[in-house]
């Protein structure tokens, strides 16, 4: 008897995308650096572009609704009829890649790999690579719903032809998708060049890995965008700002002890509680002293606005700044010579937009009671499901060795015992990416599963 | 091996093997001459290779469809192999010698489905959302306007009159030769269409786990849920009366006898122990069989018993079973590229 585990199941990655995206771009780089591995396309009938090699099946989206009307059990039929045919000469390619059209909903691709039995049983979804015009996706997140779903679905959000827009104008959409999108990650493409690693063998989803990365992602509302981390002696610094969108800024100066992420966890932390006090003016030539101050620098003047930073011990200082340092080309100089951040976090702006679509992250280190877990999840998706775009998490299950993985699509839920938390320290992470979600719902829900 | 849930029952044997073959890629599809003496068995590969029925020898293969053999049906009357594939066109041969007769263009994708009229003289071949008639010659014909989406099954009346066809959205039925048609709607996906012989009934299997069937000519119609997965596999015993569906482990089979089967309880029959991929009837009386991604082949009566009569098994997922025409025999091949043949009775 043939038993088929997850191990076996051939890999499907979907390239998603509005037209000019750079889909059959990317599509194109990975058939032809792709070294070894055989993939197979499935490629919509109004493809941009001609693909020029591999094993290419033209396909018309065909959509399946379900008669009793319910979105989440809607499907590709002809990913099901291709699928199901192209498993039968598995030995002759290893890995699918569906690219859909421009205007396609992303939600009933993957939904194909969770409800239909058949394809669930010989494939897997690795991932959803959503390609965005660095120039137009702004408009096309206002003006199209089937952009917010690409984006909200994305894995890999790759927003490409950056080179036709300016670099603030760059930081404010990748603030505005990583609002809407907080687990997906986000490259900066020119004509959709990354390694082939960053868009196959995702492995599913690696919510490890994008908690490592983006540890701002668990909670995407705060009141800073900025932490930067410098390396400075004692004596005066200076700060230098150019002139930018705002007349103030909030700032805070913070001792800590080194550059790493637990040090650098820390600072946000405490400048989260500095930044909930009432600030203190400060105009251009004034002193800002690493101390539990919250500073509102004066940009008003124009040119060049110059402060002073006193610091009584070397050693590292995070700057915490409300808005990106490059929006006001900030500089930071000590006895005539540069200093460079030794390392930088930024953090997705609070309300930047009025997105409806928005990423709710929730983390808890106390253990989760297993059946009150599955009560709320069951009821939430229920009356939740079709505004939940997608649901993951790593779950510490109260007295259970190994962590517990969900990942959901719509009403659709997906749960496995994963490897052990052995080393690894136990705790919960939960994310939701939809429409209209209630952040303080959520999280009470989600708190009250603690056994 | 598999286990199936009671071997020890006494009535139940395994089968005897009379012969065996294979293919150089997974077993795809099969067909027999109505003549009992050619069985014809399509692969992955795009090959198709024709059996000799009593022995197994090999007798020819045939570079049929590269990219894959999708479907594959004799003629009832004269011995024309219609074979389908993924390489977008449907192909005709002289089912003795092999010799290619004509290669039929679909309009657009793969060609999925076959069906010859119950004469002999027509084939239709659907490909993505069309279908197209040819004379047995390999004339054309004519060709259905499009559908709402790509056919998920084809098939004649009985005598040859109508074509019915099923695709996302419901069924239709073509009036040959007048230009008519008659749509009849159903909001959901079909997954597979099969037209009792008698041509009272379609039954198609739903892609939201359920059976939908539509009386003729009323077009009155019923579903029957309850499914664990689409129930992909259908088959009409040929005196009409039993409806075996399945798309999990056990068969459901309804009884279209007396006012059935609406409001009544399906014979369930249970023995398999993974998905099953084909069901097939025999062509007179009701014996049944069964093929599962278990690697069994099982035979059964259900008019008669819950109980399995015979089984068999190959090396791995089986995709199709096809009883022998007028012998005591069955054949089934697998994802293997494996094909036997075994005698249903003992000894």
């Amino acid at each position: 008897m043939t038993t088929i585990d997850s191990t076996q199941r051939i890999p499907v990655t979907v390239l998603t995308g509005f037209l000019g995206a750079g889909k059959t771009t990317l599509l194109n780089r990975i058939l032809t650096e792709n070294h070894g591995r055989r993939i197979a396309v499935i490629e919509n009938e109004f493809g941009e572009i001609g693909i020029d090699q591999g094993l290419v099946i033209q396909a018309d989206e065909e959509i399946f609704e379900m008669n009793n009307g319910c979105i989440c059990c809607t499907v590709r039929g002809d990913l099901i009829r291709i699928l199901g045919n192209l498993a039968k000469r598995r030995d002759k390619f290893d890995r699918v890649i569906v690219e859909t059209t421009g205007m396609a909903d992303p939600g009933p691709v993957a939904q194909t790999f969770f409800v239909d039995e058949e394809i669930s049983a010989q494939f897997v979804l690795d991932g959803i690579v959503t390609l965005v015009d660095a120039k137009h996706v702004s408009a096309h997140i206002d003006e199209s719903d089937e952009c917010k779903e690409q984006i909200a679905f994305g894995d890999v959000i790759l927003l490409n032809k950056t080179d036709l827009v300016s670099e603030s104008d760059l930081e404010r959409v990748e603030k505005r998708i990583q609002g809407m999108n907080a687990m997906a990650e986000i490259h900066r493409t020119v004509t959709a060049s990354v390694p082939l690693a960053t868009v196959l063998d995702l492995g599913g989803f690696d919510l490890d890995r994008a908690l490592e990365k983006k540890p701002t992602f668990l909670d995407p509302e705060y009141p800073f965008e900025a932490s930067s981390i410098y390396k400075l002696p004692a004596g005066k610094s200076e700060l230098l700002l150019a002139d930018g969108p705002d007349a103030t800024m909030d700032v805070a100066l913070l001792a800590i002890a080194g550059d790493d992420s637990d040090d650098r966890k820390n600072a946000v932390e405490t400048a989260l509680r500095i930044f909930s006090t009432d600030p203190k003016r400060v105009r251009t030539q004034e002193s800002l002293v690493p101390e539990a101050t919250l500073y509102r620098i004066d940009l008003t003047k124009p040119g060049t606005k110059t402060f002073v930073l006193d610091i009584p011990l070397a050693g590292h200082y995070a700057l915490v700044t409300q808005h990106l340092p490059t929006e006001f080309a900030l500089s930071l100089w000590h006895d005539g010579k540069l200093v460079s951040p030794t390392a930088q976090d930024t953090f997705a702006a609070a309300h930047s937009h009025d997105d409806t679509v928005t990423s709710v992250g929730i983390h808890t280190d106390e253990p989760i009671d297993r059946a009150k877990l599955e009560t709320w999840m069951s009821q939430l998706l229920r009356e939740k499901g079709t505004d939940i775009f997608r649901m993951k998490g790593i779950i510490n299950i109260a007295e259970e060795d190994e962590r517990f993985v969900m990942q959901g699509v719509h009403m659709l839920l997906d749960t496995q015992a994963d490897r052990p938390w052995a080393e690894q320290k136990r705790a919960s992470d939960l994310v939701f990416i939809g429409r209209n979600l209630n952040r303080a719902e959520l999280t009470e829900g989600f708190l009250q599963c603690r056994s | 091996m598999p286990l199936l849930s009671s071997v020890t029952s006494p009535a139940k044997h395994e089968m005897r093997q009379l012969w065996s073959g294979e293919v150089d890629d997974w077993a795809t599809c099969l067909a027999w001459s109505n003549d009992a003496l050619t069985c014809a068995v399509g692969a992955a590969s795009g090959i198709v290779k024709l059996f000799d029925g009593r022995t197994g020898t090999a007798l020819k293969t045939l570079d049929a469809h590269p990219g894959g053999v999708l479907d594959i049906a004799f003629s009832p009357s004269k011995r024309v192999l219609a074979t389908a594939g993924q390489d977008g066109v449907a192909k005709l041969w002289n089912g003795e010698t092999g010799a290619l007769l004509a290669t039929l263009p679909g309009k657009s994708g793969w060609v999925e489905h076959l069906a010859w009229s119950p004469d002999g003289k027509t084939i239709a071949t659907a490909a993505g959302k069309t279908v197209r008639l040819w004379t047995l010659r390999g004339d054309p014909v004519v060709e259905t306007e499009e559908h709402e989406s790509t056919v998920m099954g084809v098939a004649f009346s009985r005598k040859g009159a109508e074509l019915a066809t099923a695709c996302y959205g419901g069924i239709r039925v073509f009036k040959l030769g007048t230009g008519k048609s008659k749509h009849f709607p159903w909001k959901g996906s079909l997954v597979s269409l099969a037209w009792s012989p008698d041509s009272r009934v379609i039954a198609c299997g739903a892609q939201d786990c359920s059976i939908h069937f539509w009386r003729l000519p009323s077009g009155k119609d019923s579903f029957m849920q309850g499914y664990r997965n689409k129930p992909k596999a259908l088959a009409w015993s040929m005196d009409s009366t039993l409806l075996a569906t399945s798309g999990e482990s056990i068969v459901t089979v309804w009884d279209f006898k007396g006012n059935g089967p609406e409001g009544s309880e399906p014979i369930m029959l249970s023995a398999h122990v993974d998905m099953i991929t084909h069901l097939s009837f025999r062509s007179s009386g009701t014996l049944l069989a069964s093929g599962s991604k278990d690697s069994g082949v099982i035979v059964w009566d259900p008019r008669k018993s819950k109980e399995p009569l015979a089984y068999a098994f190959l090396r791995e997922e089986i995709s199709s079973v096809a009883f022998r025409p007028n012998h005591d025999e069955i054949v089934a091949i697998d994802a293997a590229g494996s094909v036997a043949c075994w005698a249903l009775t003992k000894s």
